[in-house]
């Protein structure tokens, strides 16, 4: 995948993609709408103290080379732009992993999130030295434990978390995710536990926790991502009513992991595929020594674990903001 | 990830399709076709078949993946030349080949569905100037492509004889002829007859002061070159020496090498007689052109996790400020939200509420 000649005039190389090759065989290939993507351009390159002024802001970002179009429908546009009737705004929302809320979410150990393949595998987990308790992992299919809790808002400490700013900002901007996409690689991971409609992400006025996620199986299911191995699942939004409250004794943020306005929240649970469940009595899944680690004593306490770790991502389908949570399958073996 | 807003495409108003015509021009020098590679009978670049029915001319010797077919040859004549004889080499494998080409080429005549004969001009109705032994080209499609481009087709031929002081690889020395469908055009001067699609005449001069001497089927990618180009004393002052062999310095005349020779040496003899081939091929291009357009209030935010710090969108320092994006990428979907093609600028274009773009993207099939 060789750059553009970027010399000249402004050229468009255009290429169907496997997809749209493989839907011209099947007979049905229709274009019917448009997207346009920006994934090479950094804007952290956008340089507003650039000595020659205006002009020049956007200097590096104009001479970013472009790569050749290619084939896969897996990476075509990763990030789309966006449309909004406000050219106002200046805040767009975020996602974050949610490790604060009480006795709901899981929380990361280093920069990852255990989830225990087994019923043997989450006893051994809470029993070693190294986590020692539920809350550092997740156990595959659990609909009542600890879930990875993701929330969406305003990462900034200039908006304060108040439900006007909340409306102002987000709500009246549509700003506010109603359901997220869950991507999974379907060669590990089954199905996604998501929140039921009574669940709730808010505290009350005294500031204290009230956050309820209840979870049950998504409602759907779709492998035909035109992306390889991947699985998605739709998950609820549920409102993010977080706010923040003078002269209350427990801060907004001790339940929160935004500062600003929120928006919207999730929570998600995760069943591996049948097969690496297998307890220390059965057979360990091919699966691990392909693609993980197996007969590891991962956290020195003479019990060997075999692991496979793999990338959920979610996506909020109103505002696309993203995010990606490294998982590690875990097995006992020993 | 995926895509979140799109626009639709206004079968109306936002695609078109077009057609391209596409020309290439192709140089066939003799030195390829012979003499490189090897010398006649064992030319590394030509390969005979166990049939004997024709022989495929290569760019490079042929056990070579990187050799190119370019074209095959082989020669027939019909069942009423006077070539034909039961006396005669491969006699009816020459004629099957004949009415092979004449059959698919031209066709069926009168009420017994006789096979048309060839002739050196475009009316089939007055039964004259009947090509009745001929030399059959047929050109790879890697090299015609669509079809072969009307008034460009160019053959050389060498009508000297091969004992003026000719060594074999060498080609014979002059005088050469020059065979080219010099009446034909896009709209004038072909001829259509069965299923071979258009045909010019090969004349070997300015048309109309030239002589026929052969057919050039465009879209078949096919030239026929009837035996009398070597025929006449004048044109041929050594016709006696059609052929002379490489291997044991025997020689025959054009009649000597259509009746007393195989097809693959009767080509071998006709492959060292050109001298130069050219023509331009043509390839039809359709596409599809999708016109994507970017208004003024659209595509003014992005999803790229670099756009914001934190929240703050980083190309605004305060609120009122334009928001401002660059295309780098446009995808083309279906309905169900599938990737169907995709499109790169190359280089980043800058969206803003103070702009509107529209790209046109060019699908060719």
């Amino acid at each position: 995948m060789a750059f553009l000649d970027n010399s000249g005039d402004i050229i468009l190389d255009a290429v169907l993609t496997d997809l749209g090759r493989k839907r011209m065989s099947q007979g049905n290939f229709k274009i019917t709408k448009y997207a346009f993507g920006d994934d090479e351009v950094d804007y952290s390159l956008y340089n507003y103290n650039h000595a020659s002024g205006a002009a020049y802001y956007d200097l590096e970002i104009m001479q970013t080379p472009i790569f050749e179009a290619f084939a896969s429908s897996d990476a075509g546009i990763n990030y789309g732009l966006s449309s909004y009737s406000s050219t106002d705004m200046l805040y767009l929302p975020t996602m974050k992993m949610n490790e604060t809320t009480n006795d709901q979410a899981v929380q990361m150990t280093g920069s990852i999130v255990y989830l225990a393949a087994n019923t043997e595998t989450a006893t051994a987990l809470k029993a070693s030295t190294a986590l020692g308790d539920s809350k550092y992992f997740l156990k595959s299919g659990e609909t009542d434990g600890y879930s990875v809790i993701l929330e969406t808002g305003l990462d900034t400490t200039d908006l304060a978390a108040t439900q006007a700013n909340r409306s102002s900002y987000l709500v009246s901007n549509n700003l506010v995710d109603s359901t997220f996409t869950i991507s999974f690689d379907n060669r590990f991971i089954s199905s996604v536990a998501t929140p039921t409609a009574g669940s709730r992400f808010t505290n009350n006025s005294r500031g204290d926790d009230k956050v309820k996620m209840t979870l049950s199986a998504a409602r759907s299911v779709s492998s035909k991502t035109g992306k390889s191995n991947t699985s998605t699942a739709i998950a609820k939004g549920i409102s993010n009513t977080v706010y923040k409250t003078a002269g209350t004794s427990v801060s907004d943020t001790a339940v929160s992991s935004f500062s600003g306005p929120r928006a919207s929240a999730t929570s998600l649970n995760f069943s591996v595929l049948s097969g690496l469940d297998t307890e220390t009595g059965g057979t360990l899944s091919s699966k691990f020594a392909s693609y993980g680690k197996t007969s590891v004593d991962t956290f020195g306490d003479g019990n060997t674990y075999a692991t496979i770790t793999t990338t959920i991502t979610v996506e909020g389908d109103t505002t696309g903001t993203t995010t990606e949570i490294p998982v590690t399958i875990i097995a006992r073996q020993t | 990830m995926s895509v979140k807003n799109f626009e639709s495409l206004n079968t109306n108003t936002d695609t078109t399709t077009t057609r391209t015509l596409l020309h290439e021009a192709i140089p066939l020098t003799g030195a390829i076709v012979s003499g490189t590679y090897g010398q006649e009978a064992s030319e590394d670049n030509v390969k005979n078949f166990t049939h004997g029915m024709f022989q495929s001319v290569y760019d490079y010797p042929y056990l070579s993946s990187s050799a190119n077919h370019i074209f095959d040859i082989t020669m027939g004549y019909h069942s009423t030349s006077p070539f034909s004889s039961s006396a005669s080499e491969q006699n009816a494998k020459k004629i099957n080949m004949y009415n092979e080409f004449a059959q698919v080429l031209l066709g069926y005549t009168g009420s017994a569905n006789d096979i048309e004969i060839f002739e050196s001009d475009l009316d089939f109705g007055d039964n004259d100037n009947q090509m009745k032994s001929c030399y059959f080209i047929n050109f790879s499609r890697l090299l015609t492509k669509d079809q072969i481009k009307k008034g460009t087709f160019n053959l050389v031929l060498s009508t000297g004889s091969w004992a003026q002081g000719i060594t074999a690889p060498s080609f014979p020395s002059g005088p050469n002829i020059t065979l080219t469908d010099v009446s034909a055009s896009a709209t004038a001067g072909t001829n259509t007859k069965g299923n071979g699609g258009e045909y010019g005449v090969l004349y070997n001069n300015d048309f109309p002061n030239g002589t026929g001497y052969g057919l050039v089927f465009y879209q078949a990618g096919i030239a026929i070159i009837t035996s009398s180009v070597w025929d006449t004393v004048a044109q041929n002052p050594g016709a006696a020496n059609f052929y002379r062999r490489h291997a044991d310095g025997f020689v025959q005349s054009i009649s000597g090498a259509f009746t007393g020779s195989a097809i693959s040496a009767s080509c071998d003899a006709l492959r060292h007689r050109m001298c130069n081939i050219s023509f331009n091929n043509t390839t039809e291009i359709n596409s599809s052109i999708y016109f994507c357009r970017a208004s003024h209030n659209k595509f003014n935010y992005s999803t790229n996790p670099s756009y914001v710090s934190g929240s703050k969108i980083r190309v605004k320092q305060i609120a009122t400020d334009n928001p401002v994006t660059y295309i780098t990428t446009i995808g083309l979907y279906n309905s169900s939200n599938e990737l169907l093609a995709v499109a790169k600028l190359s280089e980043p274009l800058k969206k803003t509420p103070e702009n509107e773009l529209t790209l046109r993207v060019r699908l060719d099939y």
